[in-house]
């Protein structure tokens, strides 16, 4: 095993050892250099605290958003499936976000928007101007921009990703359906979409991975959290608890309140891949 | 060969295509078109200028932060190759008891969020000096980039016949011979898989260069990009013509290494 030290110990020094270091913090007072213990009341206190549950709405709010962040995509992937003039251009162009980062996109974002931005003079433009809107100044307002966002900015991937899986599909299935009288609709939901049952299960996990762990630039860079605690998600809290407030304790709680949430998504799907091989 | 006829359908669809590609261009086209105006132009009064280019490299360090961002991906994605094709090749190719549980650990790496470990990571750093230059971020970007190059590279390496291995070990060369001489030669395509994701990963991230490069000196482009916009400079259109140049080079790695990227992207979806 001479070959895979370096990388153990490359993981286990930034990774290994820190989750476990989380682990051992999450249950003490700590301002980065002293750590009293207090044990699992530790966490108790936090699951009293009012922002730490509107924090977690916040979360569950984005993934309302994740059901867009597929569906719309997967339609985007059986138009370029259509192979129309010039679709390979359209390809690159709907991933090309992926090679953005969040910190322009949310500069952008952010403009687009606001008071004076491109939404309400399209408002404007359709006769909705009475509509005008500063969605940023609103709790509710940012993070539903935060949300549009980070649908926009999954589209790339999931296209991609529907449209690995549509080169996949066995045609020759839809044609017997045909003979046998199938209708269009009939074929998507009980021959196309079963085929295409993996590559929806890896979108979903990508982008509820995404909404959890992916936002903080733009996060950042967009609302600040704000307005109030209106865009702050778990891992944005991490950071303004540690960074912010220098509460390293409950940074480090937090901390593990994620990595428990991402593992057991992780493990759910891995238990689910194996159900379906057997 | 699907024959090209305009049918309604077609049509329908080809224009659907085009009304998508200006919303996934719109960003870009924002950003040229505002940071050729100065404050009073973006603000409404008429025309274009090149004000707000040259007021740019006033505010930031473009050339040096530029260099930084190279710096840091260079060094980062070094570390991440050397360890993780050494790692895969281990897992695919020099197989032990240990093996299905080191594989193991690999993978249940990828499931640790960055935001999970950075607060005790921070601190270990800072014991350890290593926030004063570009080491702390080089290494944090080689740990959380490595399980999953490994798992990309042992996945390519598993496609290399045994055979191939075994004869070369028959014909007396050891196993670090048959890594560097033929196993690596043939890995190319998967390493500049690696390359291409972790590039765009590492020069497009915000939090780990702001936690562990603490001198501004050695701040990348996209970090300081952030830590201006943070600190609310009202100067929209220098803020763009920055976000266009920290864009640039993210972007013609993504136009030449499309395939890759892709393949990077599809490698988790497993068989």
């Amino acid at each position: 095993m001479f070959f895979a030290t370096p990388a153990l110990i490359l993981v286990s020094a930034f990774l290994g050892i820190p989750i476990i270091q989380a682990g051992y913090f999450s249950l003490t007072e700590w301002n980065g250099i002293d750590a009293k213990w207090l044990g699992i009341s530790a966490y108790l206190q936090e699951f009293k605290n009012p922002i730490f549950w509107r924090v977690l709405e916040n979360n569950g709010l984005l993934l309302l958003g994740v059901p867009v962040a597929i569906l719309f995509p997967m339609g985007i992937a059986f138009l370029l499936n259509e192979k129309v003039a010039g679709w390979k251009i359209f390809r690159s162009i709907y991933f090309l976000p992926t090679a953005i980062s969040w910190v322009v996109i949310g500069m952008v974002s952010m403009r687009f928007f606001a008071q004076e931005g491109l939404l309400n003079e399209m408002l404007k433009a359709f006769g909705l101007g009475f509509i005008k809107t500063d969605l940023l100044s609103s709790e509710k307002g940012a993070l539903f921009a935060v949300a549009i966002t980070f649908i926009w900015s999954m589209v790339g991937t999931n296209s991609i990703i529907f449209l690995t899986g549509m080169a996949t599909l066995d045609q020759s299935l839809n044609e017997a359906a045909r003979m046998d009288g199938a209708g269009n609709f009939r074929i998507f939901r009980s021959i196309t979409l079963p085929q295409l049952n993996r590559f929806i299960q890896f979108s979903f996990i990508i982008t509820v991975i995404s909404a959890f762990t992916a936002l903080f630039s733009l996060i950042f860079v967009m609302t600040g959290g704000g307005p109030g605690f209106g865009t702050t998600t778990l891992e944005f809290f991490i950071f303004q608890s540690a960074f912010s407030r220098g509460n390293f304790g409950t940074g480090a709680m937090l901390g593990v309140i994620l990595f428990f949430m991402m593992a057991i998504l992780g493990i759910g799907q891995l238990l689910l891949m194996r159900k379906k091989d057997e | 060969m699907r024959s090209r006829k305009y049918s309604p359908k077609t049509v329908t669809v080809f224009i659907a295509m085009c009304v998508l590609a200006v919303v996934m261009l719109y960003p870009f086209a924002f950003m040229i078109n505002t940071s050729f105006k100065s404050k009073a132009q973006y603000f409404g009064a008429p025309g274009h200028s090149t004000a707000s280019w040259g007021k740019l490299f006033d505010t930031l360090p473009v050339w040096k932060q530029l260099l930084n961002s190279t710096l840091v991906c260079a060094g980062a994605i070094s570390i991440i190759l050397v360890v993780a094709t050494m790692a895969g090749f281990a897992i695919a190719k020099m197989r032990s008891k240990a093996t299905p549980i080191f594989f193991l650990g690999i993978v249940g790496a990828m499931l640790i969020p960055l935001q999970s470990i950075i607060i005790p990571a921070y601190i270990n750093a800072s014991k350890l000096n290593l926030l004063n230059g570009y080491w702390g971020a080089i290494f944090v970007y080689a740990a959380l980039g490595s399980p999953f190059a490994t798992f990309l590279m042992t996945s390519y390496f598993r496609g290399i016949p045994d055979d191939l291995v075994e004869a070369a070990i028959v014909d007396g060369l050891s196993y670090p011979k048959v890594f560097l001489k033929i196993a690596l030669p043939l890995a190319v395509p998967a390493i500049i898989t690696v390359i291409v994701l972790q590039f765009i990963q590492v020069w497009d991230d915000l939090l780990v260069g702001l936690l562990f490069i603490q001198d501004p000196a050695y701040r990348t482009i996209t970090v300081g990009l952030g830590a201006l916009s943070a600190g609310r400079v009202t100067d929209i259109p220098v803020l763009m013509a920055g976000s266009l140049v920290s864009a640039i080079p993210a972007v013609v790695v993504y136009l030449i290494f499309q395939r890759q990227l892709v393949n990077g992207l599809t490698a988790g979806i497993g068989k």
